[in-house]
């Protein structure tokens, strides 16, 4: 009968042909299953390269808007953080004026010009306000007048550094923010260096300190 | 027949290439996820935060031009602004490539100098670019537990301004709304205040050519508010000595010719000094400087009814002491008699004298009063006839109101005899003194000659001292709520 032996030339592979399916098939799967764990891990590294810029990007901008309202910066030692002293624009609880009439608490302070032998100068208020940047960890704090805020935190060893300079009546700041990226090769400085960021920030006031 | 071949093994192949399309799909659209915040925050959360800080200043920089302009084109001064409560405030402009940005300021005098008089201009300006792309937050989730770092720099009004709704319009706490956004944008907010520039920063300041002050003449300063004035230049060990090397000479020419001792800077504009061992300072060849033209101020009261000339003997009593920013104003068509002005009783006692015509007479100020002179003509006096019986320079003040039309000559002509202090602010206005006076003052002029044994002492003072004849930022803040 013909549609008998039609179906009994059907009935399966050989065991060589077998035996290449699944050497092929498995060579398909590995490979698939390989790309896809490198993709992954590609998509990761990037994924985290520029979250991480991101927050280098953060890093300049908060201290940017410090510094150009600055009226005296300072970096340490070994450049690691930076005391910035800006002008107590906003009436605190606590300030002479909020002790007088709680009701100016949070509003903007009026204000006062006193004169010395170098000119007239701008004050707001009888104090300034503290900010500090500072590297704890793995994380970048902001300290404004003893309130901590993190504002860039990564796990690949992301890295600030502050200088500033004094010039006659005003100053400068540089920051330089890099990162240790997940793919590194045995050359890990040059790895940091290819992430670094910087930007310069002058005072908009004149330089008191 | 023909049968289907192999229907089972079609199947398994469907069955990968889903399996390859879904995994492909999943790591695609977490690209596009994550590509989609990155372009977010970076392109425009980012973008919007600077540019609105951008615009905050070009709106500071338009007030600036306003509050420059009530001294250098007073009548144009906040032409077009709406004056209400002691505020200027300008209507929103728009600007940028795409004319997106949104700028407006408020200015208001928070301060009158009580040195000069003079007022201090405080801008609040307030810049607006929009944020484009989703309403989404930033990148907060991306850093580890418990930090905030976008939320709280990138202050992003995606349905509401945050700023009106939680501290008002002004920031003050008062009329606080809720008012919605057409679109999403980020607004920021800075605080300059404008503080005036004094014109006698130096003893002579000559825009034009200059000739001076004669080969026995000198040049020295000192500060009345540390004593009076006594020779302390060639002594290191005087406590006065610091006090002494300033009688700084500035020329915006190269046409100048210093004659005599000069215990100070000297800067010219293209020059050559040849005889530099008689400078004690600093000499700079190369420094351009602008006097733009003197009007008269603003701010002056309303005159007083009398007198309206001085032909002869007359002697003015104010009838109130006044104050820096608020002189007794006399309006005076003559000045060629004799002017007496005495103080308030005992008080010190300030007093404004507009002259629009020449001054040819005498003025004698009595210790107590301080007197502006404002002068739409031309000066010509002996020494003797200014009479300045405190001694000091600020107390006498000269002011040459330039002519509308700038071919038309002023000058300043004193001749001797006489010693004298005060200080004239003349910048249209031909500068020549003859004679030998020994005088404490300073002067800004167009030209300058001096052929005599003149004795310049400038005082320190008058750094701080005159009416303002140009503005600077002095201070900066931003309000980063």
């Amino acid at each position: 009968m013909k549609i008998a032996h039609s179906t009994h030339n059907r009935l399966g592979f050989t065991l060589v042909e077998m035996t290449v399916a699944l050497a092929i098939s498995s060579i398909v799967f590995v490979a698939a299953i390989t790309a896809s764990i490198g993709l992954q891990k590609s998509f990761n590294a990037i994924d985290n390269f520029f979250a991480t810029h991101m927050q280098q990007i953060r890093i300049i901008d908060y201290l940017s808007r410090d510094v150009k309202r600055a009226l005296i910066v300072t970096t340490s030692v070994d450049l690691q953080s930076v005391s910035i002293t800006v002008p107590q624009y906003i009436i605190q609880a606590g300030d002479p004026e909020a002790v007088a009439n709680p009701s100016l608490i949070g509003t903007p302070r009026t204000p006062t010009i006193s004169y010395s032998r170098s000119g007239s100068q701008v004050n707001y208020g009888s104090s300034t306000s503290s900010v500090v940047y500072a590297i704890s960890g793995q994380s970048i704090l902001r300290t404004e007048n003893g309130v901590v805020t993190t504002i860039a935190s990564a796990t690949d060893q992301l890295i600030p550094q502050w200088t500033d300079v004094d010039l006659a009546n005003t100053e400068y700041t540089n920051t330089t923010v890099t990162f240790l990226p997940i793919f590194t090769s045995a050359n890990t400085a040059a790895e940091r260096t290819g992430t670094t960021v910087c930007a310069t920030a002058y005072l908009r006031n004149r330089r008191r300190g | 027949m023909k049968q289907p071949q192999r229907g089972d093994e079609k199947a398994n192949v469907l069955i990968c290439a889903l399996g390859t399309i879904l995994i492909v799909s999943m790591i695609g659209g977490s690209v596009l996820l994550n590509c989609a915040t990155r372009y977010n925050v970076a392109s425009n959360q980012v973008r919007g935060w600077k540019e609105a800080l951008n615009a905050a200043e070009g709106g500071g920089d338009i007030a600036y031009a306003q509050v420059r302009k009530t001294v250098m084109d007073p009548s144009n001064a906040f032409a077009g602004w709406t004056y209400s409560g002691g505020v200027y405030s300008d209507t929103p402009v728009t600007f940028g490539s795409t004319s997106t940005l949104t700028t407006s300021s408020a200015v208001d005098i928070f301060y009158y100098d009580t040195l000069n008089g003079n007022p201090w201009y405080r801008i609040r300006s307030k810049g607006t670019a929009p944020v484009r792309g989703l309403k989404r937050t930033g990148m907060d989730d991306r850093m580890l537990t418990g930090a905030r770092g976008d939320s709280l720099l990138r202050k992003v009004d995606f349905n509401y301004d945050h700023f009106i709704a939680a501290y008002g319009p002004t920031g003050d706490g008062t009329n606080k709304t809720i008012v919605p956004v057409a679109q999403p944008q980020v607004t920021r907010r800075i605080e300059q205040i404008c503080a005036p520039i004094t014109p006698f920063e130096a003893a002579i300041k000559c825009i034009g050519t200059f000739y001076g002050l004669g080969d026995a003449a000198l040049i020295d300063s000192f500060d009345s508010r540390n004593g009076a004035y006594y020779f302390a230049a060639l002594s290191p060990n005087d406590p006065h000595y610091n006090d002494s090397r300033s009688g700084n000479v500035e020329i915006n020419s190269a046409v100048a010719t210093i004659r005599g001792w000069v215990y100070g800077d000297v800067a010219t504009n293209g020059g050559t000094i040849v005889r530099s061992q008689y400078i004690s300072g600093t000499i700079d060849n190369n420094v351009p400087f602008s006097v733009p033209p003197y009007y008269l101020p603003r701010n002056l009261p309303l005159p007083q009814p009398s007198p309206s000339a001085v032909t002869d003997a007359v002697t003015i009593i104010p009838p109130a002491p006044g104050t820096e920013a608020n002189p007794t104003l006399y309006l005076l068509s003559s000045f060629s008699g004799q002017l007496t002005v005495n103080s308030f009783g005992s008080q010190k006692t300030f007093v404004a004298l507009h002259v629009t015509g020449d001054v040819t007479g005498s003025i004698d100020i009595t210790p107590l009063v301080k007197a502006k002179i404002f002068v739409d003509g031309s000066i010509d006096v002996k020494g003797r006839d200014i009479v300045n019986e405190s001694g000091l320079a600020a107390n006498l003040q000269y002011y040459m109101i330039s002519p509308s039309d700038p071919t038309t000559r002023q000058h300043i002509n004193i001749n001797p005899p006489g010693n004298f202090a005060a200080v004239f602010y003349g910048p249209s206005a031909d500068l020549t003194i003859n004679g030998n006076p020994d005088l404490k003052g300073a002067v800004v002029c167009k030209t300058f000659y001096a052929n005599g044994t003149v004795g310049w002492h400038y005082d320190r003072e008058l750094g701080l001292e005159g009416d303002a004849v140009d503005y600077r930022i002095t201070s900066y803040v931003e309000d980063i709520r």
